[in-house]
């Protein structure tokens, strides 16, 4: 039996490989290597970087006895382990179990497989390089603790790991279906709603004289202490001061918490490997003729673009990884004012720029879509292809959709604003606007071109498994790069010149440019898409 | 004189070196029901993705109701409905709204499109379920969806790519009368099916293509005259199956299964 298991993990292996190969056996193949080579390599300067700096701040911090405070910098590590996934499912690979469970492989075969599927994410292997340069930081600080501190860190890394893995699977359950979806979102809007009496709190607190914060903040680091991070960090500093039990003990916590993530993540697979069925289908009714609500009427519109607009936000609502990751701009919104230590984030030193960095942000989540939004249609795509549709009225309707729901989020997120940081003014208000004008423009021309010549198939229903195409990735963080660089000039003008009425009107003078840019790319746009039609269909029929 | 509901001309496309189809010369007359045959491989589903506008051709022409598919692609495709392999379907809309959807995308009004989408459902017995994803469908009634977006704008031309394929017996009568009904109201009906009993039952023209080149094209009669006419030794005047005359113009054998020893 052991040398069958071996053989199939040497088949995935093998599998894996041979669509690699396979890959380059076109231009476009080749143009993803590439862009895959400089986005390792961006990945890998940050990663190292970070490394040294994590690795320098152990080093001090064991150096100077003060071990507990080694959670400052596991903190980061666990936070960016567990959240960039999700926040950057671009870049992450989950496997899809129906292709495997076709195959006589047993649970624990099964499970293996799916822990180590991926494994070489950004975020295992950055996760994994950072606790190897905390460890050596601590060891050059004291060789003793070199054994211990490594063993820590293994079962740390093992217990984000399992995390990280039974995040994903539950969340895929939880937003698979409309009931749990809707439990979810209350929950999640109940969070967002407590996080609203953070800001009463602080500022309570913040009239309270030092020593009550300092107990506040005392409370924090008894909480923290003892959640994963918190526990490595104790057990590692127990040690050093030559308290073997309660380090032993520590770690002991530490590897409770990777076994309970173990059971909880071994229960979902469990029922996976069973054949489960997320299936939303409602039971047979007697058949009886139904009527049929007319499809929305959307004054202005061509029917093909009106009807693409609709089928889009249709796709859109029943994607619950989609929603999770629109409400993140407003999340994000309340961490930066909050800020680490509680004591006021980034925007919250700069309040005034809170609701354009927020419609930044927003924007930057949305070319998740903009940029592949082909990408749902699937075998569909046959049928616009086959329709007598124009390419530019379906693509207009998935801009307009993709539009309709950034605006959405803006009025969202300028509530947002007023709640956590003051109602905006007139004029940044303003500026925040004519700022979207040049942005969003740009991003839809460049997102639609993309789309055609880089499409990669997607299923908007499953959280993971969303691996973006690499040149997209790639392209859209120098398009990101641009937008920001030029507005930043926009606001820098504004600043020392004449008020943000200025940077207003700079954003208004790009907005046209990329305006003219966007009907020039839609003009063309039924031309690129016949030429690409047979990629397209290759793409996005494939099984 | 009949007018000429498909036609083309030194039909040919390549996939590098690869030539899929070969100078193919269709000619299907309007109100024909023509049925498309080969073995896999042939080039049936390439001609089928060619004619519908979803393939370019590498040369030659294709005219459509008259029409220059190359040229007036939108034109076309307003007068033809499609069921593509893979059947060209969106997983996330429930039945009815995919039906509205394909209703809009040619051009109905909203009531029509909503009126029609009803009537199809009902037709296909896909009303039961209205709140039941595309994805969630059985295959069969996946294939009655397609066929009924295929319909919804009421085409001059139907073409089908293997639409009998996984589907059961009471889905399949569905399907049969639904395409009967639009041949007696004057439609042209183009499928490809590897279910040479459902062809030889509907069709009453029939075209094989074989490695990539046209090599029958004509009535069943027809084919069964020309294929009786050259192979006069194992038909002893008995009427031949179109199983036996599409064996006899593709020279299928069957291989030795005594080769596969290790099968039980």
């Amino acid at each position: 039996m052991k040398s069958i298991v071996a053989g199939q993990f040497v088949a995935i292996a093998k599998m894996r490989w041979q669509l690699f190969v396979n890959s380059l056996l076109t231009i476009r193949g080749n143009v993803e290597l590439i862009a895959r080579i400089f986005i390792i390599l961006f990945f890998a300067v940050g990663g190292l970087s970070a490394g040294v700096g994590l690795g320098a701040g152990a080093w001090y911090f064991t150096s100077h006895h003060e071990e507990f405070w080694l959670a400052a910098l596991l903190w980061p590590v666990f936070l960016f382990w567990q959240l960039f996934p999700i926040l950057a499912t671009a870049f992450t690979e989950n496997l899809d179990s129906s292709n495997l469970l076709r195959f006589p492989l047993r649970f624990r075969d099964y499970f293996a497989v799916r822990i180590t599927y991926g494994l070489l994410d950004p975020a295992s292997v950055l996760g994994s390089l950072w606790l190897l340069s905390i460890v050596a930081g601590i060891a050059i600080a004291k060789p003793a603790l070199l054994l211990w501190s490594a063993l820590v860190m293994i079962v740390f890394a093992m217990t984000n790991l399992v995390l990280n893995r039974m995040l994903f699977a539950w969340l895929e359950r939880w937003l698979a279906q409309r009931r749990t979806r809707e439990i979810f979102s209350v929950v999640f809007f109940l969070v967002l709603i407590g996080f609203q009496f953070v800001g009463p709190l602080l500022s309570r607190y913040g009239e309270k004289s030092r020593r009550e914060i300092a107990g506040v903040s005392l409370q924090i680091t008894v909480m923290q202490r003892v959640l994963p991070p918190g526990v490595a960090a104790w057990s590692i500093s127990e040690l050093s001061a030559r308290r073997s039990l309660t380090a032993l003990v520590a770690l002991m916590l530490l590897f409770g918490y990777g076994l309970l993530f173990f059971l909880l993540l071994n229960a979902r697979l469990r029922k996976e490997y069973r054949g489960e069925s997320l299936s939303e289908a409602d039971l047979p009714s007697n058949r009886s003729k139904i009527t049929v609500q007319p499809a929305w009427f959307v004054p202005g519109l061509s029917p093909p673009s009106a009807a693409s607009l609709e089928k889009e936000l249709h796709y859109l609502s029943r994607s619950g990884p989609m929603f999770l990751t629109l409400v993140m701009p407003v999340f994000m919104l309340i961490i930066f004012r909050i800020g680490p230590t509680g004591r006021g984030g980034l925007l919250a030193r700069a309040p005034q720029y809170a609701l354009l960095a927020g419609a930044a942000y927003s924007l930057l989540i949305l070319t998740n879509f903009v940029y592949n939004n082909l990408g749902a249609e699937g075998a569909g795509v046959q049928f616009l292809f086959g329709s007598p549709a124009h390419f530019r009225e379906i693509v207009l309707g998935k801009n307009l959709a993709h539009m309709t729901i950034f605006v959405g989020e803006f009025v969202l997120l300028w509530a947002g604003v007023a709640v956590f940081y003051g109602i905006p003014s007139f004029a940044m208000t303003f500026a925040t606007l004519c700022g979207i004008l040049f942005a969003a423009p740009l991003n839809l021309a460049i997102g639609n071109l993309l789309s055609l010549y880089s499409p990669k198939k997607i299923d908007q229903a499953t959280f993971g498994r969303q691996r973006a195409s690499q040149t997209t990735v790639i392209i859209s963080f120098a398009v990101q790069l641009t937008v920001f660089g030029l507005g930043a000039l926009a606001l820098y003008l504004g600043k020392t010149q004449g008020g943000l009425w200025l940077s207003a009107v700079v954003f208004l003078i790009y907005g046209v440019i990329t305006l003219t840019l966007y009907m020039v790319v839609m003009d063309r746009i039924d031309g690129i898409a016949l030429k690409r039609r047979e990629d397209l269909v290759a793409e996005l029929c494939r099984a | 004189m009949d007018r000429l509901a498909i036609s083309t001309e030194r039909l040919t496309r390549s996939f590098g070196k690869l030539t899929a189809v070969e100078d193919v010369y269709l000619h299907v007359l309007a109100g024909q029901f023509f049925g498309f045959l080969g073995p896999n491989g042939a080039g049936k589903s390439t001609t089928i993705r060619m004619l519908t506008g979803l393939l370019a051709p590498t040369s030659g022409r294709i005219e459509i109701l008259g029409l220059d598919l190359i040229t007036n692609p939108v034109e076309v495709k307003r007068q033809i409905g499609v069921v593509p392999e893979g059947m060209a379907l969106f997983g996330r809309l429930t039945g009815a709204e995919y039906l509205n959807f394909a209703g809009r995308m040619y051009g109905l009004d909203r009531d029509t499109a909503a009126k029609r989408t009803a009537e199809l459902l009902d037709f296909m017995d896909l009303a039961g379920q209205p709140k039941k994803l595309v994805a969630d469908y059985s295959h069969g009634m996946q294939k009655k969806l397609a066929l009924a977006a295929a319909v919804i704008h009421g085409p001059k031309i139907l073409f089908l790519d293997e639409p009998f394929e996984g589907v059961d017996a009471v889905a399949s009568g569905t399907l049969k009368a639904m395409l009967q009904r639009m041949i007696s109201r004057g439609a042209t009906i183009f499928l490809t099916s590897h279910v040479l009993e459902i062809v030889e039952r509907l069709c009453s023209h029939i075209g094989i293509i074989h490695q990539g080149r046209l090599v029958a094209q004509g009535s069943i009669e027809e084919l069964r005259a020309g294929v009786q006419a050259t192979n006069t030794e194992g038909s002893h005047g008995e009427k031949l199956t179109l199983e036996e005359i599409f064996l006899s113009i593709v020279g299928g054998e069957r291989p030795d299964v005594e080769e596969l020893s290790w099968l039980g």
